[in-house]
């Protein structure tokens, strides 16, 4: 019989992803979306089908994280066999913006939908994936950080997704549920949101490159991380949920860059080499021309830095047969031709009058 | 010297009625809060004859107008978050509720603080039961958490929040690791108090049976009103730290049981039933601690242990029943 999955956060980059995976593994794919005055299902527009279509296999549902009822009557409906939970307020910086927000949506958007598991009678039923986090490690408390090493969250995000780790495993240790966390490290990809670091870099860099921006500022250019592509990640959360008993995983690619190591990458690829220049805020990266295309905002600071995180997936690569198949470069390879097309698009429309957005943050 | 404000959110609690009177003692101007401060009878108060003494504000946690009302009303110089769900047990029948109010509570207590930018300390209080099994170490401020209840996993929650706080905007936050601390004013369904409650009672002939889960669980229990001074001194410290808070004597709660009987001059086996309704979805076995850091930083130091413990509640209890 057709497996079914429901996916929160579907609109995201990982949501996008796993259901397009999903589908092509022959699932049923429901997705859980917001409700919002704008269009937000650019990710999944491909995925779309029509309610009048034959043969559906892709559905979307209204519904909120900070929402008990709409859950349940979502879980009662869809019936899942597998539920991922990819929904949250899921930038770290806006975290410190918005605390409340962060902990309703991420951590007790969690435990609302283990209980709507509960509450529906599905504990055996539905398997469940919770989204956790590399940020849980914070202030690294050893390098490279595993599976057993102790966490130290350093921001509201991360505050709000370790709860959200420890009650999945409360209720899977309670009440005998199938549930599982992925603690996965930084990926990317085109899909990723325009306020991240690397995509922030990809796109910005396209659109200097076509003289539709003038310069990129960037908060700690030192942090490193541990990058890796979306689209191997969300391979990962589906295995996890296939094996014979819950277990959590590390998922990283073991290899780590600063934010200033993908700033060159990406431009490079776009035929500009970097030449960095002074120390610390007053640090600035210039083109051949000797024009200053990055800069430090000490704005993008936040309160408590995490300054390196860097994953050790073995367990994941011996029980789950981990091997990404997209290297670093790849990736932002990809990434910089998508934001290059979006750019050349951009500069087309704009060269023919038309009014084209900057979407500023 | 002009007089030292605090505010104590949670007062209506065994902590917070404790906390009040030994900040009275200091010389404290102390204002107490508590969700409905018109329809509770703060009778811990009253049984430590202070009622009179405190001010007392109704706030809710899980309010920010509320939260920000108390504070700009009361200026305190030092603030107490004793408030939140505090039952192990009800937090798997109630886990939304034990994570709004332990940690959106504090939360926006420290959010509340942080927006009014006035040098203003905090306590908030941590729990034992972040650690989950001590697994045969005992716990000490660098022990990894390993929660094992929604109440457990709101205070860890909550614990790092305060973290979080302290370092990325300098705040003069703590978290008191408390290991179980009793007393007379722990309300009926906290064990320790059922115990003797239920055995006082026996031994006046007025019920036959105590009926309890897992007696072979392992606890660090401490004397409540001693515990409260450790939180008082955490804020009197130049620089804001966590600490663990206990006895570092850990018995098992059959133990505790024995003991109570003991004192009545009964055998436990003769009355105790088991009852397996008591037992919980997860529990702890084993619980330790080791407070060493609290002796050297704070100079604090527990004087009574479970045989005291027991000694004192069943003295209040007796003396109460008759």
């Amino acid at each position: 019989m057709k497996k079914k999955a429901l996916i929160t956060g579907v609109t995201g980059q990982d949501g996008a992803y796993l259901a397009e995976f999903l589908l092509a593994k022959g699932y049923e794919v429901h997705g859980l979306k917001r409700r919002t005055s704008l269009f937000n299902t650019d990710r999944i527009d491909h995925l779309y089908q029509d309610p009048h279509e034959e043969d559906k296999k892709f559905f979307l549902h209204h519904g909120d994280l900070t929402d008990s009822s709409s859950l349940i009557h979502i879980m009662e409906k869809v019936q899942p066999d597998e539920l991922y939970n990819l929904a949250a307020q899921s930038h770290v910086a806006v975290s410190f913006e918005e605390p409340e927000y962060t902990a309703n949506s991420d951590a007790l958007g969690t435990l609302r939908l283990l209980e709507a598991i509960r509450i529906l009678g599905l504990n055996k039923k539905t398997r469940f994936y919770q989204a956790s986090t590399s940020e849980l490690f914070g202030l690294v408390q050893e390098t490279p950080q595993k599976e057993t090493t102790p966490f130290y969250p350093r921001s509201p995000y991360a505050c709000a997704k370790l709860y959200s780790y420890w009650i999945t495993i409360n209720y899977r240790e309670a009440y005998d549920m199938y549930a599982c966390n992925g603690i996965l490290f930084n990926h990317e990809s085109p899909l990723r949101g325009e306020t991240f670091v690397t995509r922030k870099i990809t796109r910005a860099l396209a659109r200097i490159k076509l003289q539709l921006q003038d310069c990129l500022y960037l908060g700690n250019l030192n942090a490193r991380r541990d990058w890796g592509h979306a689209k191997d990640y969300v391979e990962m959360q589906w295995l996890m949920l296939q094996q014979d008993a819950p277990q959590d995983f590390v998922i990283a690619s073991g290899e780590q860059h600063s934010v200033r190591d993908f700033v060159d990458m990406a431009a490079v690829e776009l035929g500009i080499q970097v030449k960095w220049q002074g120390k610390g805020i007053e640090e600035k990266g210039y083109n051949e021309a000797g024009k200053c295309i990055v800069a430090v905002d000490p704005r993008y600071f936040r309160p408590t830095e995490v300054e390196t995180l860097l994953g050790d997936p073995s367990l994941a690569k011996e029980k789950l047969g981990w091997t990404p198949k997209i290297t670093f470069k790849e990736m932002v390879e990809e990434m910089v031709r998508e934001d290059l097309k979006a750019a050349e698009r951009d500069e087309l429309v704009k060269r023919h009058g038309y009014t084209v957005y900057d979407y500023n943050e | 010297m002009t007089t030292k404000k605090a505010l104590i959110i949670g007062v209506s609690g065994q902590d917070g009625s404790y906390l009040a009177k030994l900040l009275l003692e200091k010389g404290y101007k102390v204002t107490g809060a508590s969700r409905d401060a018109m329809l509770s009878s703060f009778s811990n108060l009253s049984h430590l004859g202070i009622l009179g003494e405190v001010e007392l504000h109704s706030v809710s946690l899980n309010d920010f107008r509320s939260v920000l009302q108390v504070l700009k009303k009361c200026q305190p110089d030092e603030v107490y978050n004793l408030a939140g769900q505090s039952s192990v047990g009800l937090s798997f029948e109630m886990p939304v509720e034990t994570f709004e109010s332990i940690s959106v509570g504090v939360l926006n207590l420290l959010e509340a603080i942080r927006f009014l930018e006035k040098p203003t300390r905090i306590y908030n209080a941590s729990s034992s039961e972040c650690f989950g099994n001590t697994e045969g170490h005992p716990a000490t401020e660098s022990t990894p958490f390993r929660p094992r209840s929604p109440y457990a996993v709101a205070k860890s929650a909550a614990f790092w929040q305060v973290a979080n706080h302290r370092e990325a905007y300098g705040m003069h936050a703590c978290s008191g690791l408390l290991f179980n601390h009793e007393s007379p004013l722990r309300p009926d369904r906290f064990v320790t108090r059922k115990i003797v409650k239920t055995a006082c009672r026996i031994a006046a002939g007025k019920v036959k049976k105590l009926r309890l889960g897992n007696l072979s669980v392992l606890r660090d229990w401490g004397w409540a009103p001693e515990y409260v001074e450790a939180m008082w001194l955490m804020l009197q410290q130049d620089d804001a730290d966590d600490y663990i808070i206990a006895t570092g004597q850990t018995y098992s709660l059959q133990e505790f049981v024995a003991e109570a009987f003991n004192r009545l001059g009964m055998d436990w086996h003769d009355h105790v039933e088991h009852n397996p309704d008591l037992i919980r979805p997860t529990d702890i076995q084993l619980s330790l601690a080791n407070p060493a850091k609290a002796e050297r930083q704070l100079g604090w130091k527990a004087h009574h242990a479970m045989r005291d413990v027991v000694r004192i509640m069943i003295e209040e209890e007796l003396a109460a029943q008759q």
